[in-house]
């Protein structure tokens, strides 16, 4: 995952594929929920939408932490406490 | 207002803890110790004659003018050079004196032309001086040698030496030492023949800055405006703040006429503006002719399609159809398909207005402002770390810091009054250290030598601060106690940054920073009683722009630099509002404040207030904005004052967006770049007719005051209430005052701020609360706004725009001195005499590689686009690393940036694009040329 972006990636996935790459070192869990959480707290809905969409058209070109981190939006399983922050950026 | 007078009194203040007290001429005084009997004088009213001396700088003594008796003393000191002592008794008006003082008044007349302007307009201090001394006519005759018929340098376009008038009191190349730092001026020869040069040249090929510092110091004739003489002198002055960097330095507007026949004839750095103190940039002072610049449109214009001719309409035709089109477009799209887009060089009232109306008659978040391509990171970053999203500390703090570490900025082009202030601290002792892919001045310049200069490879920033870290740790330079009082995750930081990879040796191949020079960096910053950190857009504008400003908030907290006066974290914000933009609440997740809009009792406020329903999703940023037209379901946008289809990256995308959008509305002065893809025009307001405030790089709230009215016949905050009320959501306000008491009513850090407490106390730094009545220059003092400080674990996770056979070379661009952004202002003034074109600096060996020479047209291209340039071979790169502007639209350097961004914030990665440069051919200035075509219309 570090040598680029695919050039067919859609937006969502580019953006979402930059997020698995700066919570790669965490454990895994850890990191998809630091991912769903960054995504609640700063995509547009229809953004997450998009991937979601791709991820149940099963795109195999999904990052497997991407797809997993988008089980926590479906679980409704991200930490509020993060998102009340201040947020900033 | 009327001619604002300010009081010359003559030396600096003296801060002291002791007072003294002396007798001036049977007046008491009381006194700092070492404040010189001039000032003492001045300070108890009693103005004693001068030349040589004025308060801005130290006291010279040449002149001889200001010579006073001290009872018990011996012969007639000068005033200026003298320090109060206590109990001290000053007579200044004896007969001894003021014979004395007639002498040397002649002396002066004698090679003073008679017939000298600056007497009839009042500006030469020697006239007044000659009435007060009595000298009537000069004993020694005008025939004698002298200077009279020396040549005029009318080289500078803004200023002219006349070295007839001149004196030799040197107050200029005091000024230009002392203020500015530059020392482009010198005393060249001796005794009578003694002139002012900027060395062998004149002024314009000299290495002057045209910062105006010297000509503000003049007391004669000899340095003065240009505008001066053409339009004679103003009659009023209004106080306002200057409308281009994040310094926001304060400024007297001197002008004549009044209404829409105003005419500015001068700016003059205001002495007690807060952030710059007396003095101000070539920008600043003297690149205002825009505001009148013939090109301004001041009509409403629409259109029905991008490629029809503008039609001029009436403000109520064109809002109508704004508000009719956006509806439209959200009745046949939903409510997400329009937003707006605010700017940085808007004022907090107008900013705020643009995100209310999004957020209250849009029905959505879908807003952002320019900061997502500059600063956003920071706001990220630092609130991740700290809890606020701004820097630390007022700019004054420099003042006492030992270390300064400079990170991908260039303050001496950028920001550049802000520069003088730390060029006046490291020649008083403080150390620098520049981590920058060039060589940028502060590396090495007059009186300035960086103890190293760190050429980190753009894109490594993360690697390198990781290393800096590595070195403090590991050698135990660390502040335990601090970390342990202060700080959180602090264990799973240190235990991360130890290992192996983060070391200097390790990194040093990424970086390219020698490891060695790496070490002894890290030891100076860290051992340093006061270090600070300032940083700029070399920092942000990566794809880790967030990992490193938390990066560089580790630093400062694993050393303790944080929390007092001369050390902190500080962004060097780029545009003059940048950081108020960001605290109105312009971001698409985010209200006022920075506080979330998934917060339900922080909508309750807005709710409340404004009678809507809020949104509690986050709203498209900027990038999201295009890539969601491009996906058609975005047809709408609302753009104020940002030239998103030239100061964005990846020009070609940002154009087939908004060529995909149903309506752009643009509101600017110029019919920009963005208005060729515009289907409706709406004028702007410059900042000279603008009422309101704006907020500097050091939370500093200043006020910006019209000069003029609207010359298009609307305030820019009336227009957005107008196209608000037109879309169904009535929007009011009786003026700008009545939108800050808002801002103030629903944000807490602006709690105490209104028009009325900073017209009192000239200017305030958030926060401003009941606990903080006066601002706060200095954050996170005993505790940090989140409680505890959080160390995160940096990783570092290489750019994704690697250099490759085909772009073998790294782009990363920046600012030059007298342009600005995309040029818009600072195009439409004299300052293009300096840099008339972006041009591409490149290093000797990659040059020679390509049989490249200095002004060779080159092709520059990356894997989105190619553009054309001019080349300048030089050694301040280092091999690999090509560099330019971005301030002209022909140039169009984000034809050739991609769409790369911060992970945390999509902040472009503007300094990292994989390039080649290759001798320009028939084919790429074909290409090139058709651009040009396009962009000059
Ligand atoms: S304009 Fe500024 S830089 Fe130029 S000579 Fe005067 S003080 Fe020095
Ligand atoms: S330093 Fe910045 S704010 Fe000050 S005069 Fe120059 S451009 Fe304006
Ligand atoms: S003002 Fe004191 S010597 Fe010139």
């Amino acid at each position: 995952m570090t040598s680029g972006h695919a050039p067919h990636e859609t937006p969502e996935m580019r953006l979402g594929h930059d997020l698995v790459r700066a919570f790669a070192h965490l454990p895994r869990e850890r990191a998809a929920e630091e991912i769903a959480t960054h995504i609640a707290k700063f995509w547009e809905p229809r953004m997450r939408h998009a991937l979601m969409a791709q991820i149940r058209r099963g795109n195999t070109d999904l990052h497997p932490l991407l797809v997993r981190s988008a089980e926590h939006f479906v679980d409704g399983d991200i930490d509020r406490g993060e998102v009340r922050e201040p947020s900033g950026g | 207002m009327s001619i604002a007078a300010e009081t010359d009194y003559g030396t600096p203040a003296v801060a002291a803890r002791t007072d003294v007290t002396v007798t001036i001429d049977g007046h008491g005084v009381t006194v700092p110790a070492g404040t010189s009997v001039l000032r003492a004088a001045a300070e108890a009213g009693i103005g004693i004659p001068k030349l040589c001396a004025t308060d801005s700088l130290a006291a010279f003594g040449s002149c001889r003018l200001c010579l006073v008796e001290v009872e018990g003393g011996r012969g007639t000191p000068a005033a200026c050079t003298t320090p109060c002592a206590d109990g001290m008794v000053v007579a200044t008006d004896t007969d001894d004196v003021r014979a004395l003082r007639r002498g040397v008044m002649e002396l002066y007349l004698s090679d003073h032309p008679e017939d000298c302007a600056g007497c009839a307009r009042g500006t030469c201090e020697i006239q007044a001086l000659a009435v007060r001394t009595g000298v009537a006519e000069v004993r020694y005759g005008r025939g004698g040698a002298n200077h009279l018929a020396e040549d005029r340098d009318e080289s500078n376009p803004y200023f002219a030496y006349d070295p007839a008038a001149c004196i030799v009191c040197s107050r200029c190349v005091r000024a230009c030492e002392q203020i500015q730092g530059t020392f482009a001026l010198t005393v060249s020869g001796r005794g009578f023949g003694s002139r002012i040069t900027p060395g062998a040249t004149d002024f314009l090929a000299s290495e002057c800055v045209s910062c105006g510092a010297c000509v503000q110091a003049c007391p004669t004739e000899a340095l003065t405006e240009t505008s001066l003489v053409a339009l004679g002198m103003p009659t009023r002055t209004v106080l306002t703040t200057c409308a281009y960097c994040g310094v926001g330095c304060s400024f007297k507007a001197e002008v004549q006429g009044a209404g829409p026949d105003t005419r500015v004839v001068r700016m003059t750095p205001w002495k007690d503006g807060g952030a710059n103190a007396g003095h101000s940039c070539v920008k600043g002072r003297f690149a205002y002719g825009y505001a009148a610049h013939p090109d301004r449109q001041l009509r409403p214009m629409v259109r029905n399609s991008i490629d029809d001719p503008w039609q001029e309409v009436s403000w109520d035709e064109a809002i109508t159809r704004v508000a009719e089109g956006m509806r439209g477009i959200q009745e046949r799209h939903g409510v997400g398909a329009i937003g707006g887009i605010s700017s940085s060089r808007c004022t907090n009232e107008e900013v705020y207005l643009v995100q209310k109306m999004v957020r209250a008659a849009f029905g959505n978040n879908n807003v952002d402002t320019c900061a997502r391509v500059c600063h956003s990171p920071t706001g990220y970053g630092l609130n991740h770390a700290f809890g606020t999203s701004a820097g630390t500390q007022d700019f004054a703090s420099v003042e006492q810091a030992d270390v300064i570490l400079l990170i991908g900025a260039n303050p001496t082009d950028a920001h550049p009054v802000f520069a003088s202030r730390m060029k006046r601290r490291l020649r008083e002792g403080g150390q620098i250290i520049v981590a920058d892919p060039r060589r940028i001045d502060l590396v090495r310049s007059p009186h300035v030598e960086a103890a190293y200069h760190l050429p980190v490879r753009p894109g490594t920033n993360v690697a390198f601060v990781n290393a800096m870290a590595h070195v403090i740790v590991t050698e135990e330079l660390h502040d335990v106690t601090f970390l342990r009082e202060r700080c959180e995750e602090v264990e799973e930081f240190l235990h991360f940054i130890v290992r192996p990879e983060n070391s200097p040796e390790a990194t040093a191949a990424e970086t390219g920073i020698d490891a060695d020079q790496l070490r002894c960096a890290a030891r100076l910053y860290a051992s340093a009683g006061n270090a600070a950190i300032y940083y700029g857009l070399g920092v942000t504008e990566h794809s880790q722009g967030s990992t490193m400003v938390m990066g560089m908030a580790n630093l400062a907290m694993i050393t303790g630099n944080i929390g007092r006066e001369g050390v902190g974290v500080n962004p060097l914000r780029g545009q003059n509002n940048v950081q108020g933009s960001c605290d109105m609440g312009s971001f698409p997740h985010e209200l006022p404040g920075y506080r979330h809009v998934s917060r339900p009792e922080v909508r309750e406020i807005y709710e409340s207030l404004w009678g809507v329903t809020i949104q509690p999703t986050p709203g498209l940023r900027i990038p999201n904005m295009f890539d969601s037209a491009l996906g058609h379901s975005f047809l709408g946008l609302y753009v104020q004052g940002e030239d998103i289809a030239q100061s964005d990256p990846n020009t070609q995308h940002v154009e087939a967006a908004l060529r995909s959008m149903e309506l752009v509305v643009v509101q600017d002065l110029f019919l920009n770049e963005t208005a060729r893809f515009a289907h409706i025009f709406l004028p702007g307001t410059s900042f000279l007719e603008k009422d309101g405030t704006f907020t500097n790089a050091e939370r500093r709230l200043n006020r910006v005051r019209p000069v003029m009215p609207s010359l298009v016949g609307k305030d820019e905050w009336q227009v957005v209430c107008e196209i608000a009320t037109a879309m169904g959501y009535p929007m009011s306000y009786a003026d700008p005052a009545a939108i800050m008491d808002e801002i103030a009513a629903t944000t807490p850090t602006f709690a105490g701020v209104s028009f009325a407490r900073l017209d009192a106390e000239g200017s305030m730094q958030w926060p401003v609360t009941e606990a903080a009545p006066h601002g706060t220059p200095t954050m996170h003092v005993g505790g940090f706004v989140r409680g505890r400080g959080r160390l995160t674990q940096t990783v570092y996770v290489p750019t994704t725009e690697p250099t490759t056979r085909r772009y073998p070379l790294i782009l990363t661009t920046g600012r030059i001195l007298t342009q600005y952004n995309v040029g818009a202002q600072t195009r439409r003034t004299p300052n293009s005499t300096w840099h008339p074109e972006d041009i591409l600096e490149i290093h000797p060996s990659d040059a020679q590689m390509r049989g490249i020479s200095s002004g060779d047209v080159v092709a520059l291209s990356s894997r989105v686009g190619t553009t054309n340039l001019t080349a300048l071979v030089s050694d301040r790169m280092q091999p690999g690393v090509v560099y330019t502007t971005f301030h002209h639209p022909v140039t169009g350097a984000n034809v050739v940036t991609t769409e790369n961004s911060d992970w945390a914030t999509n902040c472009p990665e503007y300094k990292v694009t994989a390039v080649q440069v290759t001798v320009a051919t028939e084919a790429t200035r074909a290409a090139y040329a058709g651009r040009e075509a396009a962009v000059r219309g």
